[in-house]
């Protein structure tokens, strides 16, 4: 029995008449200790589909199973490294992963959760970091740092949501090849999504693409039967990884030639600056609208397939 | 270097200047006293004493500092119950202000997370806060009377310590400043990014460990321009609430002497009161500026 499995399921949002179908025909099996990666373009509902086995979302039909359990909310047992980090910005780096551990091992006593907390702490290579906050830190100990958090829960599985997408090329490699490196310490299971061809080649074991149809659905699962650990420099010349490589690529943009008319998408992007608090005033409360983040969403011109 | 001494200089020479033409505008509205020498009926000569000027009983500048010295030289001073140093009275209407603050702090906060949390409440007690949001303190506190007319808590000697009058002060003040507490809050609470409440979500945390670890936290920002909001209100409201109520401070001060004729020190009063308020405003962004970072 496959650890995760989802089987037809669909998803859309908004009210009838105003609808937007995202997923549809969704069927995905994770193995356990498997290393999967769900490629797909920006706006095309990874998010959603993470967050299906997440508990965030629930399915409009078909259904999502956890070791056999139907998934009906979030919880534990599946760790969510979020794309924007979400830490807790007045917490410090201990205390934002120890927020996690004291609620998961409840029954723990106390010295034995800050055991805990530092090895997690250890693993990611932050132990002189431990007493800072999230905004002294750089983006990518940021995000080693979720990473941490959700992987001191002891999660069955743990779900990535493009976790790197906010970081720079070189900070990225170098945590690609972190999480690489604890997934094969821990062998836990993996369920990556990211809008990132190489990324995928680099770190699963199977590539999933997710084609921009409209409603988008899952294609043709790609093997990657390359050896690990595999070394980024070497592997650009690998034949195997070429081939893969453009059959992956073409996948997708064949699936995307498909496709003409286009509409525009709210993304929400990655919380990296502070919110903008000179907004707040009393008028705006009248108005029902918040403050505005300066990082908050923007429409985005996105192509999708009737 | 030069720049950074340049600004500092006009930073201070700038207003000061400010200062001075106001100052000057003032002295030639002011009253000036114009002494003539008359002869009476009797044919004596007498001096006569004038006041000519636009606004011939506004003292100038000099004027009121000499009548003012004394309750600013001896700002403890108490002379008589209505003839205190100005720092003492200053004292006693912050005392009250405090007070009612407090109140409304403890109340208002509370309101303001119901309002950002939940809907329906919003719905329903929306309209009544719109429409209590603007009434006057001067409205507010003849009611006040009314409503506490029973409370009287009086000391070992007979007197009256805590009387009517003041459960209405107290009344007025935490429901006039409650509002801005109010309204950042809830504006706060609605503000708090989806993402932190994924995480609580995640994490499975309860509702008490989401409301102390997450919301409170990511709303403390908003809180606080809620409560310096407040706060400034307080202080204009106890002006008011005292010159009703006729309570020694500083606002109960100004009216007194305004009754009593003399003017200079009603400029006096308007002067404390606007330092004392820039003082608790700047006081309050300091605190503020501190949770901002959050």
């Amino acid at each position: 029995m496959p650890l995760i499995e989802i089987k037809g399921a669909a998803k859309g949002y908004g009210h009838p008449g105003s609808r937007t179908e995202v997923l549809k025909d969704i069927n995905l099996a994770v193995e356990e200790g498997e290393f999967v990666v769900i490629v797909g373009y920006s706006g095309s509902g990874k998010s959603t589909l993470i967050n299906l086995i997440s508990g965030l979302v629930k399915a409009d039909v078909g259904m999502a199973t956890i070791s056999g359990e139907t998934i009906t909310g979030p919880g534990p047992d599946r760790g969510l490294v979020f794309q924007n980090y979400s830490l807790l910005p007045w917490l410090t780096v201990e205390e934002n992963i120890a927020l996690a551990v004291d609620e998961v091992f409840k029954d723990w006593t106390v010295a034995q959760r800050k055991e805990h907390v530092k090895k997690y702490i250890d693993m990611v290579k932050l132990d002189r970091a431990a007493h800072k906050l999230p905004k002294e830190l750089s983006g990518g100990m940021r995000q080693r740092v979720a990473v941490a958090r959700t992987l001191s829960m002891n999660p069955k599985v743990l779900l990535l949501d493009e976790p790197l997408s906010a970081l720079d090329a070189l900070t990225r490699a170098t945590i690609q090849d972190e999480i690489s490196e604890i997934w094969r310490q821990n062998l836990t299971t993996v369920l990556w999504i990211t809008n990132d061809p190489d990324e995928a080649l680099l770190l699963a074991d199977r590539v999933i693409p997710l084609l921009p149809t409209s409603p988008a659905t899952l294609g043709e699962p790609i093997l990657v039967d390359l050896e690990r650990p595999r070394d980024r420099k070497t592997l650009n010349h690998d034949p195997k990884f070429k081939k893969l490589r453009t059959q992956l690529i073409n996948t997708l943009l064949d699936a995307k030639g498909r496709m003409k008319p286009k509409t525009s998408i709210k993304l929400t992007l990655p919380d990296i600056l502070p919110e903008d608090l000179t907004y707040v005033n009393s008028l705006q409360f009248l108005n029902r609208a918040g403050p505005k983040r300066r990082s908050d969403s923007k429409r985005e011109e996105v192509e999708v397939a009737v | 270097m030069h720049l950074i001494q340049r600004y500092k200089s006009e930073s201070i020479v700038l207003p000061v200047f400010a200062i001075l033409v106001c100052v000057f505008l003032w002295y030639l509205i002011a009253g000036k006293a114009i002494t003539s020498e008359k002869i009476d009926d009797f044919g004596d000569k007498v001096k006569v004493t004038k006041r000519a000027g636009l606004s011939a009983d506004l003292p100038t500048p000099v004027e009121t500092w000499t009548a003012s010295k004394l309750y600013v030289t001896e700002p403890f001073a108490k002379r008589g119950e209505l003839d205190q140093g100005i720092l003492r009275f200053t004292w006693m209407s912050l005392v009250l202000v405090v007070q009612g603050y407090f109140i409304a702090l403890v109340i208002g906060t509370p309101i303001g997370f119901f309002l950002g949390l939940s809907k329906r409440f919003t719905t329903a007690f929306d309209p009544i806060i719109q429409v209590l949001r603007p009434v006057s303190p001067l409205a507010w506190l003849p009611l006040g009377m009314i409503l506490f007319s029973g409370v009287k808590i009086v000391n070992g000697d007979g007197r009256t310590t805590f009387g009517a009058s003041d459960a209405a002060a107290l009344f007025t003040i935490a429901i006039c400043a409650m509002w801005p507490t109010v309204m950042n809050t809830a504006v706060g609470v609605r503000a708090v990014p989806q993402d932190y409440l994924n995480v609580a979500k995640v994490l499975k945390l309860s509702k008490s460990k989401t409301l102390w670890k997450v919301l409170v936290p990511a709303t403390l920002p908003y809180m606080f321009t809620g409560f310096r909001l407040s706060l400034g209100i307080a202080w204009l409201v106890i002006v008011a609430v005292e010159m009703l109520t006729g309570r020694p401070g500083v606002g109960g001060f100004l009216w007194q002497q305004y009754n009593a004729n003399s003017y200079a020190h009603i400029i006096l009063c308007i002067l404390t009161i606007g330092v004392v308020g820039y003082v608790l405003d700047r006081l309050m962004s300091v605190v503020e500026s501190r949770f901002k970072t959050a």
